[in-house]
């Protein structure tokens, strides 16, 4: 239960400097959406799928730059703010600090995709007609939490070094493509699906394809299976961070690297 | 009062900090901040930290809190070993490190201390009780719903204070608490953690001012170079002055190379001087102050002198002898 409040005052602590401070909003929302305002244009005149694959695309980007901002801009703020001294000596372990404001984070992406679909299809006539609308919103959901975790792996990184700039630059436009958000994966060099695979997000943009295109083949892995191979290495994400910020937490203490020196 | 039963324990402590490190930086620089402390601090008592700049002991505190690891020796707060339990300590602990940072500035007072009462674990049905009492005690309740960015630095020192009471720690530790503060409010943080002393907590702090120390302090570790040059109550630090006595002489113009030459004196134990714009205002420790002071005003002749004084000496005389002379 202390693990489950910390989570929720940090996502109420995000969602407040949210408020407080909309001017991330530029990188996290404005830009993935007219990068999908862009696709929209160009394939006006296609059929559903591409449309689709654009709408899917900017709210995953939207996410997913979300997260990575999160988990990489909050430790860093903090620790130029000193606060990361202040949480790190409460009893709540700082993962699920990070997590709750990860979950925000994400959250805040899933709004902005929802908005891209709102205006594709008032203004672009999109066919996005959903093929099964409940399945859409919890493979959705599902994909948030998945990306949230991912967010909370990489963020361990975060606690260590300095240069997190560096790190959520170099992350940020492979996982739009690794993931499929952007294009269908099947486009991408063998190598690359491999990387994809082993990516929780992959999964969940499957299964919201299974959800939202009628006759879907992808991967054969169906709606359920694409599911639950998303919560199998989401959950694994969880495992692996809580054990790497245990090891980075107790590396901060001897090299003194939560604040800046 | 003082009771037997001991709180913090700080054994043979070392801390050396490794700096440099990094893709770019190979050139390791080795710092010893904390060179084999040892002390302990009993429940209900009130103990202090000296020490000039650089001494230690931020970075004492920051082992005794859990942030930082020692290098090698051992700290335990409540029974619990900082290194093994550390989240055993955070529970019982309260820290404020204060100062302009370590507050979230974008958001209200009320807010940060409403965050920090959930990660510590305060029970829902007491947080907003425990905020507005908090926020009364330190004199920011008819600003608590204002971005702390829009505060002063006392009150963000003052909010510091609040964050470090939230979770109702048996032990609280203090750095430089005052700092910042103007006078009033300083008295009346020093009544407060007067206060928390006689509701039976256990409180370390550091500070640079000696009446604090000397007012509040029951025992006082004086630290200087990360070593523990003396620890004792005030009265018993004073005592390390007895039979001395303090020439204060106060004038212009007095120059370093003065100052050496009086350092010099036989009979003289140590000179500190505030050297300020205009005035400056020598102490001159010395055993025999009548013999002393023609020796002492002569080696100034020449130099405009307004005042020369001889005093009892003070905290401020033992410690600048501890620390600058050689104990
Ligand atoms: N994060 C750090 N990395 C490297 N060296 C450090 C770090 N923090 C402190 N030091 C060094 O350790 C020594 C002790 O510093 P510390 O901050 O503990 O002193 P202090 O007694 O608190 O001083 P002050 O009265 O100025 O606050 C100093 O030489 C300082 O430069
Ligand atoms: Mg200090």
């Amino acid at each position: 239960m202390p693990k489950l409040r910390a989570i929720a005052a940090s996502f109420r602590h995000q969602y407040l400097h949210f408020l407080a401070d909309p001017q991330w909003l530029i990188p996290n929302v404005i830009l993935p959406f007219m990068i999908t305002m862009v696709v929209l244009i160009m394939f006006q005149g296609q059929q559903g799928n591409f449309a689709l694959y654009a709408v899917l695309g900017g709210g995953m980007m939207g996410m997913w730059g979300n997260t990575l901002y999160a988990s990489g801009w909050s430790i860093q703020f903090d620790r130029w703010n000193g606060t990361l001294e202040e949480v790190l000596a409460t009893p709540s372990g700082l993962i699920w600090i990070i997590a709750g404001r990860s979950i925000w984070n994400a959250l805040v992406g899933i709004f902005n995709g929802l908005f891209i679909l709102v205006i594709a299809i008032v203004f672009f006539n999109a066919d996005l007609s959903m093929y099964d609308p409940v399945l859409f919103l919890l493979a959705f959901l599902a994909t948030l939490l998945s990306l949230s975790a991912l967010g909370l792996l990489f963020s361990s990184a975060f606690v260590l070094t300095r240069q997190a700039g560096v790190l959520t630059n170099g992350l940020e436009y492979p996982i739009y493509v690794g993931t499929g958000c952007m294009f269908p994966i099947a486009l991408l060099p063998w190598w690359t699906n491999v990387l994809s695979y082993s990516l929780g997000p992959t999964w969940g943009i499957e299964s919201i394809r299974y959800a939202a295109i009628g006759g879907y083949e992808g991967f054969a892995t169906g709606y359920w299976g694409s599911m639950a191979i998303m919560a199998i290495i989401s959950l694994t994400y969880v495992a692996i961070a809580i054990y790497l910020f245990r090891v980075v937490e107790m590396k901060a203490r001897v090299n003194a690297s939560f604040v800046r020196y | 009062m003082v009771s037997d039963d001991i709180v913090i324990e700080v054994k043979d402590l070392v801390r050396i900090y490794k700096t440099g490190e990094g893709l770019l930086r190979r050139k390791k620089k080795e710092t010893l901040a904390v060179d084999n402390i040892s002390f302990q601090v009993n429940k209900g008592e009130l103990f202090g930290m000296l020490g000039p700049n650089g001494a230690g002991k931020t970075t004492t505190i920051k082992m005794m809190t859990t942030l930082l690891l020692p290098t090698s020796g051992t700290v335990s707060v409540m029974g619990y070993d900082v290194a093994k339990d550390p989240y055993e300590v955070r529970k019982h602990i309260g820290l404020v490190l204060g100062g302009e940072k370590g507050l979230y500035y974008r958001i209200t007072a009320r807010q940060n201390l409403r965050y920090f009462a959930d990660l510590y674990g305060v029970p829902l049905s007491e947080r907003d009780k425990r905020v507005d009492e908090l926020l009364k005690r330190v004199d920011l309740m008819d600003r608590a719903d204002e971005r702390v960015e829009d505060y002063s630095r006392g009150m963000k020192q003052r909010l510091h204070l609040a964050k470090g009471l939230i979770n109702d720690p048996e032990v609280i530790f203090m750095d430089e608490p005052t700092i910042g503060l103007d006078p009033q409010a300083a008295r009346d943080a020093r009544k407060m953690i007067k206060e928390l002393v006689d509701g039976g907590k256990t409180l370390l702090l550091t500070t640079h001012y000696m009446y604090e120390a000397d007012e509040l302090c029951d025992r006082i570790a004086v630290v200087n170079k990360g070593k523990v040059v003396a620890l004792d109550t005030p009265r018993g630090l004073k005592s390390l002055m007895k039979d001395m006595s303090i020439i204060e002489v106060e004038g212009f113009g007095i120059a370093d190379k003065e100052i050496e030459v009086i350092r010099s004196l036989p009979g003289v134990r140590t000179v500190s001087a505030t050297l300020g714009e205009e005035k400056q205002v020598l102490r001159v420790q010395v055993a025999d102050a009548a013999e002393m002071l023609n020796p002492v005003t002569h080696v100034l002749e020449g130099r405009k002198i307004i005042g020369v004084r001889v005093k009892e000496p003070t905290l401020e005389d033992a410690y600048l002898w501890l620390v600058e002379g050689n104990a």
